[in-house]
């Protein structure tokens, strides 16, 4: 073979072109929303109030904050505000191998099928956990 | 907090981020390994709020690279495949129990910086003692190795042909993939230090392959510890959006110049300022612990 193109295995194409167009929706998402968060507009937590307490671990600073003991995903809850879409775009970049993943099963080869069946059941499960647990 | 005090550290922030982002291509470390240590050292943000940005730094910059590697024939998602169902596991994991020792403790959070100083002279140990094998001899390859066609070829522009590669022993780097994934989950950093001497040196991957390879498993691991991050609230936009764009707009000016030059002192250099990260991370957090 001397043609660059045949090297490339067409699994390994497939979960490119996928992460590829997850990671520009993701980055374009985040960035737009979260510029728009940081100078002002429709904030869910107030920038002034992130800056108050930045320097408490996790917990305490979503007590402070908002009140409220943090175990899910704060931005479903409250949709709409500007620093809640920009982790909708964190949420795609992170959803992206996922994505590759699953896009990739039914044309792998039967061994690869049962691994990457087994990491997107993982992937998931990482993503539900604080929901259920 | 007066908002032009903020928008100062935004702006702090995001000249930091992009300044790592300009050294990490030329000094080939890592900007998630430089950036959590230097900034739980000098930042007044948590180190919660600090992996989580590491994290998403990370997963941004190794998302932003793969598919180009993929697509390359460079990155290879049979190999990807059976080494990050294990560490996908370890790396939620040790997202858990950073999160958790941070926030279940009263002290935690000075225990977890002085863990990561520790690390970091960990993580300079192997940068300076491991080689790199441009082509390792592979002579054996196990029998997983084998049952699973763990191969590749790609074509290299400076022999002017396809060049094709095994790899083997992989039982143990599954095993070395586990920690590995843990200590990236637990402190939020990429792990490209540790991913490509296991690659490399292990399982006999060309150094190349190793590289991009090691850029994709990132991207699985580190998305599903982010996901760790995000539901315990340690995600904040406020210090993420700045360190992310900061950091991506000078990897691009970083690569740039890393094409035309790799001074090897502005290796040493960044080698010297993690070590100096290191000290004081572990002198902040003996001092929050009232230790010193």
């Amino acid at each position: 073979m001397s043609t660059k193109e045949l090297q490339v295995d067409p699994m390994n194409k497939v979960f490119a072109k996928v992460m590829k167009i997850c990671t520009w929706a993701g980055l374009i998402v985040m960035i737009v929303f979260g510029l728009l968060y940081i100078i002002g507009i429709n904030p869910y937590i107030n920038v002034s109030a992130v800056a108050e307490y930045w320097g408490e671990p996790a917990a305490s600073f979503w007590r402070k904050v908002k009140d409220v003991e943090i175990n899910g995903y704060w931005f479903l809850s409250h949709p709409g505000f500007m620093d809640s879409l920009s982790m909708i775009g964190v949420c795609l970049l992170a959803l992206a191998p996922l994505f590759s993943t699953v896009a990739i099963i039914p044309t792998s080869k039967k061994i690869y099928r049962i691994f990457l069946s087994i990491l997107a059941a993982e992937f998931i499960f990482s993503i539900i956990r604080p929901i259920i647990l | 907090m007066d908002i032009t005090v903020v928008l100062q550290w935004i702006i702090i922030l995001f000249l930091f981020a992009f300044a790592i982002g300009i050294v990490a291509p030329i000094s080939g470390v890592g900007g998630g390994v430089l950036f959590v240590p230097l900034a739980t050292a000098f930042f007044p943000f948590s180190v919660d709020f600090i992996r989580g940005a590491g994290l998403i730094m990370a997963l941004t910059s190794a998302l932003s690279s793969a598919p180009y590697l993929i697509e390359k024939g460079l990155a290879n998602v049979k190999i990807v495949s059976p080494l990050v169902v294990v560490s996908i596991i370890t790396s939620i994991t040790g997202g858990i129990v950073g999160l958790w020792l941070t926030n279940a403790f009263p002290s935690g959070e000075y225990y977890i910086t002085i863990a990561l100083g520790i690390v970091l002279f960990f993580i300079f140990v192997v940068m300076i003692t491991s080689k790199r094998v441009e082509f390792p001899q592979v002579k054996e390859v196990d029998v997983f190795s084998k049952k699973l066609d763990l191969t590749g070829a790609w074509y290299e522009p400076s022999f002017k042909r396809v060049v094709r590669y095994k790899t083997t022993n992989l039982p143990l780097g599954l095993f070395c993939f586990g920690a590995v994934g843990f200590v990236a989950g637990m402190f939020g950093l990429g792990a490209g230090w540790a991913n490509v001497p296991v690659l490399n040196l292990i399982m006999g991957a060309p150094i190349k392959v190793s590289v991009a390879t090691s850029m994709t498993i990132i991207t699985v691991n580190d998305a599903a510890a982010s996901w760790v991050y995000m539901a315990k609230g340690a995600v904040l936009p406020l210090i993420c959006i700045p360190s992310v764009i900061g950091i991506t707009i000078g990897a691009r000016i970083g690569a740039k110049l890393s094409a035309r030059a790799k001074p090897l002192f502005v290796k040493y250099l960044v080698i010297g300022i993690m070590i100096f990260a290191a000290i004081l991370d572990i002198f902040k957090g003996l001092k929050g612990l009232g230790v010193i």
